[in-house]
């Protein structure tokens, strides 16, 4: 398998040090979760991968290609709010971030109803964000992530807002997109149960500064009660140790 | 505000505010009473007010001078505008502008009018350009405030992702700066058109011979009280008018996406 993400030794520092020599590879198609106690810096580290900030130590380097900001990095973002523009409608978002990579107008809009449909948005297309459900928003902003192609899908806890009933179908949404697509996710979550029941590769954070603590296959060879064990009790382990 | 629902629901009396005329047809009743005993040059009865308006309206006097305001009007608050709308889209580009705007502001926010009123006439003698130039400096501050708070509260959130979908700079302006700033432009226009009226004719008052300031003030000279009051109602008329069908109907074309469920390309804004 080859490796399409690489994070070496990243560590970065604002006031105080967030990120402490974080090292992982993502091999290409994984469907990777990142764990931590609850302000460990897995959003930080998901900016700096999406290339929206600088890391102070290490490097990132998608496909072999170093990231840095304002460079061509190919990425879709699902972030934990929509962010949809509420002035234009689901189909126009999606279009939107096509321009950049140099399609027509009736292409744009063509794809962008296609990647719609995907997520199961088919007869909304015209519909204003605000006019849709908070599950039926995340859906187009997953659609606007797969629609520029990206060759990596990066998602900061994209169902924290939804209710559990929406959160468990959203799940498996995401599982069958992975299924279909075969694209590389890197799913940033603070739900053990979510993470053992949609992510092929567990990554635990340690409390901040953040380290890799360990790294656990969910292949289904584990018996996932187990899983969801081990990593109860190591965030209870990370959030004792934090000062 | 959401739950508006242009067009539907809305019934003749509501439209008309039907309690407000009963206020005012008691006003009116007061207003004759005090006439009668204080005499027409004091206060003039509502009758004749009426009657006076009748007049403006076959004399062509209301269009020629309604016309004389508005045109001032229009060229200092259009330029007026035109200078915020660059103040805004500066201080989009380049962040240190933002604290010189509010200074200026304000600084231009308390000096009173009558300094421009007189600064102009100094400037510009009894010409066009007075009230031109005093509705031109009392409206700058607040479109500039106004599109200035619109560009810094523009959603941070959006712009990142503008960020991390690689939108260039002038898409991310058009996607997300404009449509972001527009309520508050609106607003802001809103005031300033308000404030443009009532500036603009004080400074008629002093030099020109056409305009609402001017006919108001002509007409306390010659004793004509019933006049001011026609004038004051026109004044009023045309402030309703602006606001109602020219700035609400704008304000409710902008905010479509709050009101209406799709967007619709081809169909006329609801």
């Amino acid at each position: 398998m080859a490796v399409q993400l690489e994070v070496f030794k990243v560590g970065k520092t604002y006031l105080i040090p967030v990120l402490d020599g974080v090292s992982f590879e993502v091999g290409e198609g994984e469907f990777v979760c990142l764990l931590g106690p609850n302000g460990c810096g897995k959003t930080t580290l998901l900016r700096i991968i999406s290339g929206l900030e600088v890391p102070t130590v290490g490097h990132v380097r998608l496909d072999g290609q170093e990231v840095r900001p304002g460079a061509q990095n190919h990425v879709g973002m699902v972030f934990q709010e929509d962010r949809l523009l509420p002035w234009m409608s689901l189909e126009d978002n999606v279009a939107l971030v096509l321009n950049p990579l140099g399609l027509e107008g009736v292409e744009r809009q063509a794809a962008a109803r296609r990647y719609l449909r995907f997520v199961g948005l088919q007869g909304f297309e015209e519909y204003y964000p605000l006019k849709v459900s908070g599950g039926m928003r995340q859906r187009a902003a997953i659609a606007r992530a797969l629609a520029v192609e990206p060759g990596l899908l990066l998602m900061d806890e994209p169902f924290a807002s939804l209710d559990a009933q929406n959160r468990r179908i959203m799940q498996e949404e995401v599982k069958r997109i992975w299924a279909e697509t075969g694209k590389t996710i890197l799913f940033v979550t603070h739900s053990i149960e979510e993470a053992v029941a949609i992510g092929t590769s567990l990554i635990m954070f340690t409390a901040r500064p953040a380290r890799v603590r360990e790294r656990i296959a969910n292949n289904g060879k584990h018996d996932s009660r187990e899983v969801i064990e081990r990593l109860n009790s190591m965030i209870m382990e990370e959030v004792l140790r934090q000062p | 505000m959401t739950n508006v629902s242009p067009g539907r629901g809305r019934r003749w009396s509501d439209l008309l505010h039907l309690p407000t005329l009963l206020v005012l047809l008691a006003v009116g009743l007061v207003w004759e009473a005090l006439s009668r005993r204080y005499g027409a040059y004091i206060l003039p009865s509502p009758v004749s007010v009426l009657a006076g308006i009748g007049g403006i309206l076959r004399s062509g006097d209301l269009w020629r001078h309604t016309g004389a305001s508005l045109y001032r009007i229009l060229i200092g608050f259009g330029s007026a505008l035109t200078l915020a709308l660059f103040m805004g889209f500066l201080t989009s580009l380049w962040r240190p502008a933002r604290t010189v705007v509010h200074d200026v502001v304000t600084i231009l926010n308390s000096t009173s009018v009558f300094v421009w009123i007189v600064v102009s006439l100094i400037w510009f003698g009894l010409t066009d350009l007075a009230p031109m130039f005093t509705t031109f400096m009392i409206t700058l501050p607040v479109l500039a405030a106004n599109i200035v708070e619109g560009v810094e509260n523009v959603d941070r959130r959006l712009l990142e992702m503008g960020q991390v979908y690689r939108l260039s700079g002038p898409e991310r302006f058009r996607a997300i700066i404009i449509p972001s700033t527009l309520p508050y432009l609106v607003a802001g226009m809103k005031v300033g058109f308000g404030l443009a009226l009532k500036v603009s004719v004080v400074a008629e008052i002093f030099g020109v011979t056409s305009g609402i300031g001017y006919i108001m003030n002509y007409s306390r000279e010659i004793l004509a009280t019933q006049m001011v009051f026609v004038w004051a109602l026109v004044m009023i008329g045309i402030m309703l008018v602006t606001d109602k069908l020219i700035f609400e109907g704008i304000s409710r074309r902008v905010m479509r996406w709050q009101y209406s469920l799709k967007s619709s390309r081809w169909a006329r804004p609801t």
